[in-house]
């Protein structure tokens, strides 16, 4: 198992305190789980993801991911509108271990505040928290 | 238990291979390496797969008493339990059975190698070993018998897979000897680890051990029991041997994974504080040829008998991958196909190899019949347990509050599975 010094937390994220991470593209927001949490559920073998067009507050559920042993719950990163999911993820659910940040995002988000992914922790205060766990 | 977990001395091993860790039974154990547990699950089906299972706990029972302690505290009946004919379990056999409490409630589930006359080994599982130690030594009581927790004095692997037999041709010294005739749930063991054994079994040259044919996998494999010092060397030697069969080190998801789709219990789980009849594993039974009665008396029987809570407990398997998520405190519902919550869920994993073809068939990797082109996808399996009989074929839908799934209650999980193929031929296969 890596050491948390050797999990990959890029810098122009914002992440949860359920390990998952949101990004600012143009008007939306992008989000999936961090490296953390794909390293701890283990080998992803099927992603739950909602609706295009769903609406959910920031920190509700949106869906599951599923490993082999268990299946863990998905949180919203900030409230809004789904607007896209990742449909690459159906037959190679892999993608979420292997690119968590890239190949292996969950959902697009169109956020009900532009502003609210600012409120989210900075790679530093995720680091901090990863360390005291 | 201790709060502090114990460690097997692989753990550095572990750690260096890239292990991810969880506590298991009181001790911090592999749950998976750096090639995850799917790769791992498939890996002991087709090729074969290395388990550290040290963790598990060894009693030697052993005395005049013996055989009369363990017919006393064991649901088989070691008198009559191999083959047709039911012959009684002799030296170089292992029997798989459970210890009740007076409610007929596991206290743990156990196999029993017998190494020599009125001399035993029951293997329990992790942290168990005080408890059932204890349970033995108060059910004996004064009669001459002597029960040894030996734990932290014997190392077990577990090497499993179809070629975990070509690994061991490489590897024992003298491997057609050892090897040749041993029977499924046989064993044979080096006069350095058990002296009653006037045989030499060893891994190389200087690795002496007990090898038996058995496993938690449901796949053709080996236990390896060998002194605690020799450990790392035993796994260092089978890893670098296996190369070419590409053996892989596996934690405990691949191996819960594994014994899901082999229908195998796990103890305090899918087994436990309930009277332990009506299950799949009648074989830990010592039933009469009828089915109404049980061959001896032990601890727990009547209660069997009479349970005045009558549970059933019958594997499942789903028709994709989807799993419900099961927790012991708020176990997941059964509920029949009139919505009717009919028992619990005791274990849900999904099961890799295997996959459903168009007609609903499962087959498995390994089937030799699979449908062209068969790349699974991975079903949901496991075991509920449920308040009236499960109808054979029956679908019910399992509720964790947040997802409801269609399941069928099935007699077995992952079919063409290899434990029971005939050793013989692998072995003149290989030559």
């Amino acid at each position: 198992m890596r050491s948390v010094d050797e999990l990959v937390l890029p810098e122009a994220l914002g992440y949860t305190e359920n390990h998952e991470w949101a990004r600012k593209d143009g008007s939306e927001v992008v989000a999936g789980i961090t490296d953390y949490a794909q390293e701890e559920l283990g080998d992803i073998v099927y992603a739950e993801l909602p609706e295009i067009g769903q609406s959910f507050e920031k920190g509700a559920e949106f869906g599951t991911v599923e490993s082999v042993k268990a299946v863990a719950e998905l949180y919203m990163p900030v409230a809004g509108e789904i607007t896209g999911i990742n449909q690459e993820l159906e037959n190679r659910p892999d993608l979420v271990n292997e690119d968590p940040y890239g190949r292996g995002w969950l959902v697009t988000i169109k956020p009900a505040d532009p502003g609210e992914i600012q409120s989210l922790m900075d790679k530093t205060a995720y680091y901090e928290l990863l360390k005291g766990l | 238990m201790s709060s502090e977990p114990k460690q097997t001395p692989l753990f550095q091993r572990h750690r260096e291979l890239g292990a991810n860790f969880s506590v298991f039974g009181g001790y911090r154990m592999p749950l998976w390496y750096p090639s995850g547990a799917k790769t791992e699950h498939l890996a002991v089906i087709c090729r074969a797969g290395l388990f550290d299972t040290s963790h598990m706990a060894a009693i030697r029972v052993s005395g005049p008493g013996a055989p009369e302690l363990l017919q006393q505290c064991c649901t088989r009946d070691l008198e009559r339990c191999f083959g047709k004919d039911k012959r009684p379990l002799m030296p170089g056999m292992a029997a798989y059975g459970a210890y009740l409490n007076k409610s007929g409630g596991v206290i743990d589930d156990t196999l029993i190698y017998q190494l020599a006359h009125q001399d035993y080994l029951s293997v329990v599982n992790a942290g168990q070993g005080a408890v059932v130690s204890d349970h033995l030594r108060t059910t004996g009581g004064n009669s001459q018998v002597d029960v040894t927790d030996l734990t932290d004095r014997l190392g077990k692997l577990d090497l499993q897979g179809p070629a975990s037999v070509a690994i061991l041709m490489k590897t024992l010294e003298n491997p057609g000897n050892v090897l040749a005739d041993l029977l499924y749930f046989s064993f044979k063991a080096d006069q350095e680890i058990f002296p009653a054994w006037q045989t030499r079994v060893r891994l190389g040259e200087n690795i002496p051990l007990m090898l038996s044919r058995s496993g938690y996998t449901g796949e053709m494999g080996f236990e390896l029991f060998v002194r605690p010092q020799d450990l790392i060397a035993a796994w260092d030697l089978l890893l670098a041997a296996g190369q070419k069969e590409e053996l892989i080190p596996c934690g405990l998801a691949a191996r819960d994974s594994l014994r899901t789709g082999a229908v195998l219990p796990l103890s305090h789980q899918d087994i436990g504080d309930w009277p332990f009849i009506h299950h799949p594993w009648h074989i830990a039974l010592a039933f009469t040829p009828d089915g109404t009665g049980f061959t001896k008396q032990f601890i727990g029987s009547r209660a069997l008998l009479e349970p005045d809570r009558p549970f059933y407990t019958c594997a499942f398997v789903g028709y994709d991958l989807r799993k419900i998520a099961v927790s012991k405190n708020a176990p997941p519902q059964v509920l029949d196909e009139a919505g009717k919550p009919a028992g619990i869920v005791l274990t849900c994993v999904t099961e890799m190899a295997i996959g459903r073809d168009s007609g609903s068939r499962v087959y498995s990797v390994s089937s030799p019949d699979k449908p062209e082109g068969f790349e699974p996808r991975g079903l949901c399996c496991g075991f509920v347990r449920l308040v009236r009989p499960p109808e054979p074929g029956e679908i019910v839908s399992l509720n964790d509050g947040r997802r409801k799934i269609r399941v069928e209650l099935t007699r077995d999980i992952r079919p063409d599975r290899s434990a029971g193929k005939d050793i013989n031929q692998i072995i003149e296969e290989l030559s």
